[in-house]
């Protein structure tokens, strides 16, 4: 992987074909998810991290919101991941976005940690594993290579904000 | 202690009430151990258009304090802050202001 960079009014990374692949594959989980049956899926975790309660203590409240914001945060999580999908090069190589696409880019890429790191109950101590010995490790390598590529994405997204001035 | 000048009358505490209705609501972010230290401020200059500062400083404090109240105002809009804080996976809710 090259990380994202600004480069010419253009936000530009390059993954290799595994890399590629990986990708692919969380976005295909996660629009399972986003589409499965409310009833199939209710009380998922990642589901209850990805549209928290808008109210913390009164459930009254935390329904209206609910009712009130759902389907566009899902209608914008599909937009997103299409956006992603049509930018990410399936057999790897250079991805190339405009601030737009970036921006859909950035907000899948914290939807795919945030599935991931609630699955592997991620705290503000966990480590990137030292090998792989099993699917833990590895997911976990994966979550951590994730969170590289969104890290390079701000740092691209503010240099190019920065550049833009 | 009464003396002549002591007023007779009872608060009115219609008063007070009213000025809980007039209290703002909040929009609060809740610190969470994926969301990364340079994507919270990013989203918080983003939604709010704080200066780097001004967004780092909330970042800071949400990572340090555990909470952090972005925004201020009526519950609608405090509705539609907690949304587009959700849109950005961030961890957020609404509140009256205690």
């Amino acid at each position: 992987m090259k990380p994202f960079r600004a480069r010419q009014g253009a936000i530009v990374a390059r993954l290799d074909r595994a890399e590629a692949g990986i990708v692919g594959l969380l976005l295909d989980q996660l629009e399972q998810l986003l589409a499965a049956d409310a009833d199939d899926v209710a009380g998922d975790p990642v589901l209850d991290r990805l549209f928290p309660p808008g109210h913390r203590s009164d459930r009254e409240m935390a329904e209206d919101y609910r009712e009130l914001t759902e389907e566009s945060l899902r209608g914008g999580k599909a937009d997103d991941l299409a956006t992603v999908r049509a930018t990410l090069p399936a057999d790897g190589g250079e991805v190339r976005l405009d601030l737009d696409q970036a921006g859909a880019w950035l907000r899948t890429s914290n939807d795919l940690r945030l599935a991931l790191g609630t699955r592997l109950d991620i705290t503000e101590d966990s480590e990137p594993p030292e090998e792989i010995a099993d699917e833990t490790d590895h997911q976990l390598a994966v979550y951590y290579w994730l969170t590289a590529v969104q890290g390079s994405l701000v740092d691209a997204l503010v240099a190019g904000r920065a550049g833009r001035r | 202690m009464a003396g002549p000048l002591a007023p007779t009358w009872t608060p009115d505490t219609s008063v007070e009430e009213h000025g809980d209705l007039d209290r703002p609501w909040v929009t609060i972010v809740w610190n969470d151990p994926v969301n990364l230290m340079n994507y919270v401020t990013f989203v918080l200059q983003e939604l709010f258009g704080y200066d780097e500062a001004k967004a780092t400083e909330l970042m800071l404090q949400v990572h340090h304090e555990g909470r952090a109240i972005v925004s201020s105002g009526p519950r609608e809009r405090m509705e539609h802050d907690t949304s587009r804080l959700h849109a950005y996976g961030l961890w957020a809710s609404y509140q009256k202001d205690s």
